[in-house]
């Protein structure tokens, strides 16, 4: 069981925070490599265009150990996770009804009530896990398929690849300004940092996660 | 002014200099093949083997047949390979064939996929079972239609050495004309399905046949005798490809440009709503 601290609810585990940092160095990889390759730049060209491909599949190790981390030492969690994310309800609509007035404005009177993840966040946690899934099978049939596979379906892998990639960035955008740049979620980042959030930032914003873990104290 | 080829294959006799002058012109080396029991040999084109004689046969009217097929790029004017390639390795020269630049090859592998004759062969320098590559190395490679001759006014090797004047090389226009000839000379001498593959094929072919037989019965009989695969089609399309290349990589910029421009503006206006409140409050 986690360890406590005074005034903050422990809401991601050493493993979730090793695996999310882990999957940020692989991504940024993946991206800064990947990017030249899209945009048919002159450094994807002869030589320096294969030791883009090399450090594109370095990326892609970094990524899929991460993944694999999360699987084998916190599978727990993960499905967890993975129920939260895929719990989809009438409070969801009113979120994105409310999104606007809160994002822009800081209204959060309209908001209904959240669980440990928000809708905004549950669509980027699903976009990243079943656009990570796809992207991956895309890339390995590029990766090991050539020779092996109907050409069209290669050429169907590059397509899908690189609309995939598109989304993941765009999605990645918004993930890092909200954490980074936006005045109002401060409190998420340093729980992903350090695993705690404020127990009355998870009271206001996540209030099924607030009881919950409170819930679960009372045991 | 456009160059091509026009190989006649009645006239393929299948003494495979062409297959030895591309490799000592190119400077490639030989490759060790085993009797596979057919005369193809190599039984594939490799980065190594730019050009091969296919060797096909078939029974009719009782009579044994034979047909000899050098086997190479096809110089497409539109060529998919070009459409693909992401790095400009290879490329439309001013003469009307497939140029390329080993150079410029990152070794992606596109135009092994995309080119509907099967033609461009990857050098693999790290890999799995010949197939996969593991590291990404890697050079494409194929017929570059002797360009460092033809650019210095001389004639490609294999045409050069071809001796029963089966190969033969020139301006285009002039080709289409000869093979025309040639395929009205054999429909009534014999060969009733004779016909110039090529001349409007991916808008034009820059290496046409004269051929025996229909494209499609003989991509069949290329199917059931020839280890390396060489269709031809009768009618080579990519559309992929080209949707690929030239619509979705703006929309993806797009996409991501829309994106920044609406962070941005969210972060213009929630900076100062935002303070203010926690101001007050």
């Amino acid at each position: 069981m986690a360890k406590k601290m005074k005034g903050a609810m422990y809401v991601f585990s050493t493993t979730q925070r090793l695996v999310h940092w882990l999957i940020v160095v692989g991504f940024t990889i993946l991206v800064l490599t990947g990017l030249p390759i899209y945009l048919d730049s002159p450094i994807a060209q002869g030589d320096s265009g294969m030791l883009i491909k090399l450090w594109h599949r370095i990326g892609v190790v970094v990524t899929a150990v991460a993944a694999l981390f999360y699987v084998l030492f916190d599978p727990k969690r993960l499905v967890v996770d993975l129920k939260k994310i895929f719990t989809w309800g009438g409070d969801d609509l009113g979120w994105f009804k409310a999104a606007p007035g809160y994002y822009f404005l800081g209204d959060e009177g309209a908001m209904p009530e959240q669980d440990k993840y928000n809708t905004g966040q549950k669509l980027w946690y699903v976009t990243v896990v079943i656009g990570g899934v796809f992207i991956g099978v895309t890339g390995l049939i590029m990766w090991f398929g050539r020779g092996s596979i109907p050409p069209g379906l290669f050429l169907w892998a590059v397509f899908l690849h690189s609309v995939l990639a598109v989304m993941l960035t765009s999605f990645t955008l918004v993930h890092i300004y909200l954490a980074v740049m936006h005045p109002l979620m401060k409190e998420g980042l340093d729980s992903i940092r350090f695993g705690y959030m404020p127990e009355e930032y998870v009271k206001r914003h996540h209030a099924k996660l607030y009881e919950e873990l409170k819930g679960k104290e009372g045991n | 002014m456009t160059k091509a080829m026009l190989i006649d294959l009645t006239r393929c006799t299948g003494c495979r200099a062409c297959q030895v002058a591309c490799k000592q012109w190119n400077d490639l080396p030989a490759e060790y093949t085993v009797c596979w029991g057919c005369y193809d040999n190599p039984p594939d084109l490799s980065p190594t083997t730019w050009n091969r004689i296919a060797f096909y046969e078939w029974e009719e009217d009782g009579q044994p047949k034979w047909m000899f097929r050098p086997v190479r790029c096809f110089h497409c004017t539109d060529a998919p390979c070009v459409a693909v390639c992401p790095t400009g390795a290879l490329f439309k020269d001013y003469n009307g064939f497939t140029a390329y630049d080993e150079s410029l090859c990152n070794g992606c592998g596109y135009c092994s996929q995309a080119c509907p004759f099967n033609i461009p062969r990857l050098t693999d320098m790290d890999t799995i079972k010949g197939k996969a590559n593991v590291t990404g190395k890697g050079k494409s490679s194929k017929c570059t239609f002797c360009q460092d001759r033809v650019h210095n006014g001389l004639v490609p090797a294999c045409a050069k050495t071809c001796a029963p004047g089966a190969i033969q090389y020139g301006e285009r226009e002039d080709l289409i004309a000869e093979g025309k000839a040639r395929v009205a000379e054999l429909t009534t001498n014999g060969h009733p399905e004779a016909n110039l593959y090529g001349e409007n094929l991916l808008g034009g072919l820059g290496m046409m046949y004269v051929l025996p037989k229909s494209p499609d019965w003989l991509t069949q009989l290329d199917k059931e005798q020839n280890r390396g695969n060489a269709p031809i089609p009768a009618d080579p399309s990519y559309q992929l490809v080209n949707f690929w290349q030239n619509i979705f990589r703006p929309l993806g910029g797009i996409a991501v440009g829309l994106t920044t421009i609406g962070l941005g503006i969210n972060f213009l206006i929630a900076r100062r709503t935002i303070k203010l409140e926690g101001e007050e409050g």
